[in-house]
C-alpha cells in the first residue's frame, strides 16, 4: 500500500493535467471523447514517445541531443530508399534506419564524452550534418512508399492501436525498468547527480554518457521507422523542431535539466499531455495564434505544478 | 484527506486507460459523453473540416479568413472547423490533422496539402472512413494517387499559367540575353514546381538566361538570403522570379540592402496585401491573383455540391490574373 501511495505521488500531478485537458476538450468538442479520438491520439505519438525516452536518458547524464529531429529526417529517407530504390525487405530497412542512429548517437556521445565537449554544441552539428544528408538522400524529394511501410502504423483490428503504439508502450516499459532497476541506471543516474563522486566509485563516465547517446540515437531511427510508417512516405523535412517537442515533453515529465533525476514513465505522460492538447486544439478549432499560446501555458503550468507538488512531499516526508 | 482527490484520479486514470486498450464505439466517459451522444444522432447540417497550410503565411491566413467569413454569412448550410500548421514542410502534424478530422467524423475535409505525395495515404483512410476530400491549392500527385486507387477532386488555379503570365510581363521590360534567376518554393510541393515551371516556359520563351534556380522554401527569410547570395554572384542579374510574395518580400529587401533597387526587378505570386505598396512604388513589377482569399470558399462550396449530389467529384480550374502597378491604378 505504501508503494502505491508513493507510485501515486510520483505520477499523480500529471495524469491529473492529463486527465483534466481530456475532460476539458470533451465537453468543449462533442467528437472528442470517444475511443476513435482516443486510439488516433495513440496512434500520432509513437516516434514523440521514443525519442522522449531517449532524451529523457540523454538529460538525466546532463547532457541534451538537440540532433533528434535531423537524425529522425535522415533514418526516415534511408528508409524509403531503401524499400523503394534498392528494394529492400521492411526489416532490414528498420534495422538500417536503427543502426544510422546508433552510429549517430554514439558518434555525439563518444566525441562528447571523450573530449569534453558540450554535447549541446556537438549534437548542433549533427543537426545540420543529418539534415543535410538527409537532402542528399531524397535529393530534397518526398519519396512515396506506400503499403510497404504502412502497415506498422494502422490500427491493428479490434484493439484500435497501432503496432507502433504497442512497440513504444513496450518501450516506455523497458525503459523504466532500466533506469530504476539496474545497475546501469542507477549508474547513470549517479553520473548525472554528481559526476566526480561517480568516478571516485568506479563508474566510468565517458562509457555511461556514450551508452546514454547511443540508445537516443537507436530510439531515434526506430521513431524514424513509425514516422515514416504513419506518412507512407518519406519526408526529407520530417522532425524539424521534433528536438524542442521532446525536450518539452521530458521536462514537463519532471526530468530534471541539470541532470541526476528523471523518471521515463513521466516522460510519456509529457508526450501525453502535448500531443492532448495538440489533439484537442485542433479539434475545437483553436486560432494557431491561440494554439501556441495556450500549449506554452500548459508546458509552464505542468512544471509549475510538477515542482510545487515535488516541494511539499518533501517537506512531508 | 489528502488521499481522496488523488484517488478519484486514479479511477479516471484507469478508466482512461481501459478506453485505450480497447472499448469500441461507444463513449468512454459516462460523465462527459452520454448526454451528447443523442446531439450527434440527429441529422445535422454538413461539417467542413478546412485543413490548411502554415496559417502564419499571410497567403493561408487570408484563405482561411475568407473561409470563416463564407461560413458565418451561410451558417445554416454547413459548419465549419479550421486548422493549419505551424509550418509549411511539417507533414506530421498536418496528417495529425486529417486524422483528428476524421476521428471528428466530418462530412468533407478540404486540404491544401503540405506535400503533394505524402497526404495521399492519409487522404486514403479519410475516404475509407467515408470522408469526401477536396483538393485545393496544391495538387495531390496524380500519379501517386493512381498508385493508392484514390481519387480525389482538385478545385484551383493553373499555377504553370499564372506563373507564365507574371513571367511574360516580366520577360516584356527585359531585352533577349538578360539574366534571371528563380526562387522556388518547397521542391517537393507540386504547385510550387508549376510556377517554377511556368516561369522558366516565360522565360524561355522570351530568350531569357536563367542563371540560377534556388528553394526558398516560401519562406522570406531564406529567399532574403539566397536573393542576397545570387545578387552578389551575378553582378548584372536582372530580374528574380519568386514562386510566392513572402519570398519576394525577402527578395525586394535583399535587392534594396544591395543597393540594386531599380536595376533587378523582382516578381512574385499570389498577391498578398503586402507586396501593394510595392507594386505602386516599384520596387516589384509583377504579381498573380489566385484569389487566394476564396480559393478555400471554392473548394467548400465545391465539397457542399458534391455532399448533396448536385455535382460530381471532378476537377475544377479557377481564375488566376496578373497583377502590376497598372492593373491596381485601373481598380482604384
Amino acid at each position: 500500500m505504501k508503494h502505491v501511495r508513493k507510485l501515486f505521488a510520483e505520477y499523480a500531478a500529471l495524469v491529473g493535467i492529463w486527465i483534466g485537458l481530456l475532460i476539458l476538450f470533451g465537453l468543449l468538442s462533442e467528437h472528442f471523447f470517444t475511443s476513435r479520438t482516443l486510439a488516433t491520439l495513440a496512434n500520432r505519438i509513437p516516434p514523440l514517445t521514443l525519442i522522449a525516452i531517449g532524451m529523457t536518458f540523454v538529460l538525466i547524464v546532463g547532457g541534451i541531443d538537440l540532433s533528434v529531429g535531423s537524425t529522425l529526417g535522415l533514418c526516415g529517407a534511408l528508409t524509403g530508399l531503401a524499400l523503394v530504390d534498392w528494394n529492400w525487405p521492411l526489416p532490414l530497412a528498420i534495422l538500417l534506419a536503427v543502426l544510422v542512429g546508433v552510429a549517430l548517437g554514439t558518434g555525439i556521445g563518444g566525441v562528447s564524452a571523450g573530449l569534453g565537449i558540450p554535447s549541446f554544441i556537438v549534437s548542433l552539428g549533427v543537426l545540420e550534418i543529418a539534415r543535410g544528408l538527409a537532402y542528399i538522400a531524397t535529393d530534397s524529394q518526398t519519396k512515396y512508399i506506400g503499403e510497404a511501410v504502412e502497415g506498422l502504423a494502422k490500427p491493428l483490428p479490434g484493439i484500435r492501436v497501432s503496432p507502433a503504439f504497442i512497440t513504444a508502450v513496450l518501450a516506455v516499459v523497458a525503459g523504466q525498468v532500466l533506469l530504476t532497476r539496474t545497475v546501469f541506471g542507477r549508474r547513470i543516474l549517479a553520473v548525472g547527480g554528481n559526476e566526480t563522486a561517480a568516478r571516485l566509485s568506479g563508474v566510468s563516465v565517458r562509457l555511461h554518457k556514450t551508452a546514454v547517446f547511443t540508445i537516443c540515437g537507436m530510439l531515434t531511427g526506430l521513431a524514424a521507422v513509425f514516422y515514416t510508417s504513419r506518412l507512407g512516405s518519406s519526408d526529407p523535412n520530417a522532425g524539424v523542431g521534433l528536438e524542442l517537442s521532446a525536450i518539452a515533453a521530458v521536462v514537463i515529465g519532471g526530468t530534471s535539466l541539470m541532470g541526476g533525476r528523471g523518471s521515463v514513465v513521466n516522460s510519456f505522460l509529457g508526450v501525453l499531455i502535448i500531443a492532448t492538447l495538440d489533439a484537442g486544439l485542433a479539434q475545437v478549432g483553436a486560432s494557431e495564434p491561440l494554439k501556441r499560446v495556450i500549449t506554452g501555458a500548459v508546458i509552464v503550468i505542468a512544471v509549475a505544478v510538477d515542482a510545487w507538488r515535488k516541494s511539499r512531499s518533501n517537506k512531508a516526508s | 484527506m489528502n488521499n481522496k482527490p488523488a484517488s478519484v484520479l486514479w479511477a479516471a486514470f484507469l478508466a482512461a486507460l481501459t478506453c485505450f486498450v480497447g472499448c469500441d464505439s461507444k463513449p468512454a466517459a459516462p460523465s462527459s459523453s452520454d448526454s451528447t451522444a443523442p446531439v450527434k444522432a440527429a441529422p445535422a447540417k454538413p461539417r467542413v473540416a478546412l485543413i490548411m497550410k502554415s496559417l502564419a503565411n499571410e497567403f493561408f491566413k487570408t484563405m482561411a479568413d475568407g473561409a470563416e467569413a463564407h461560413q458565418k454569412e451561410h451558417a445554416a448550410d454547413f459548419d465549419l472547423i479550421v486548422n493549419g500548421i505551424k509550418n509549411e514542410t511539417d507533414l506530421g502534424a498536418q496528417v495529425d490533422l486529417v486524422e483528428q478530422m476524421i476521428a471528428q467524423q466530418v462530412d468533407a475535409i478540404v486540404i491544401a496539402p503540405a506535400d503533394s505525395k505524402a497526404l495521399v495515404p492519409a487522404l486514403k483512410r479519410a475516404k475509407e472512413a467515408g470522408v469526401l476530400v477536396v483538393n485545393i491549392d496544391n495538387k495531390l500527385d496524380t500519379d501517386i494517387l493512381n498508385q493508392a486507387g484514390l481519387d480525389v477532386p482538385f478545385v484551383g488555379p493553373d499555377n504553370r499559367e499564372g506563373a507564365k503570365k507574371v513571367g511574360d510581363a516580366l520577360a516584356a521590360t527585359l531585352k533577349k540575353g538578360d539574366k534571371v534567376a528563380i526562387i522556388e518554393g518547397v521542391t517537393t510541393a507540386f504547385n510550387g514546381q508549376q510556377r517554377r515551371m511556368g516561369f522558366e516556359d516565360a522565360m524561355k520563351a522570351a530568350g531569357m538566361r536563367i542563371v540560377a534556380t534556388q528553394s526558398g522554401q516560401w519562406e522570406m527569410d531564406k529567399a532574403n538570403n539566397i536573393a542576397a547570395a545570387m545578387l552578389s554572384e551575378h553582378p548584372d542579374l536582372k530580374a528574380i522570379l519568386c514562386a510566392n510574395d513572402s519570398m519576394a518580400l525577402g527578395a525586394v529587401a535583399a535587392v534594396q540592402s544591395s543597393n540594386r533597387a531599380g536595376k533587378v526587378a523582382v516578381v512574385g505570386f499570389d498577391n498578398i496585401s503586402a507586396v501593394q505598396p510595392m507594386l505602386k512604388d516599384g520596387r516589384m513589377l509583377a504579381t498573380a491573383d489566385q484569389y487566394g482569399g476564396k480559393l478555400a470558399v471554392f473548394g467548400i462550396e465545391a465539397a457542399l455540391q458534391i455532399l448533396k449530389g448536385e455535382a460530381a467529384p471532378e476537377d475544377k480550374t479557377t481564375a488566376v490574373d496578373l497583377v502590376t502597378k497598372e492593373s491596381l491604378a485601373g481598380k482604384e
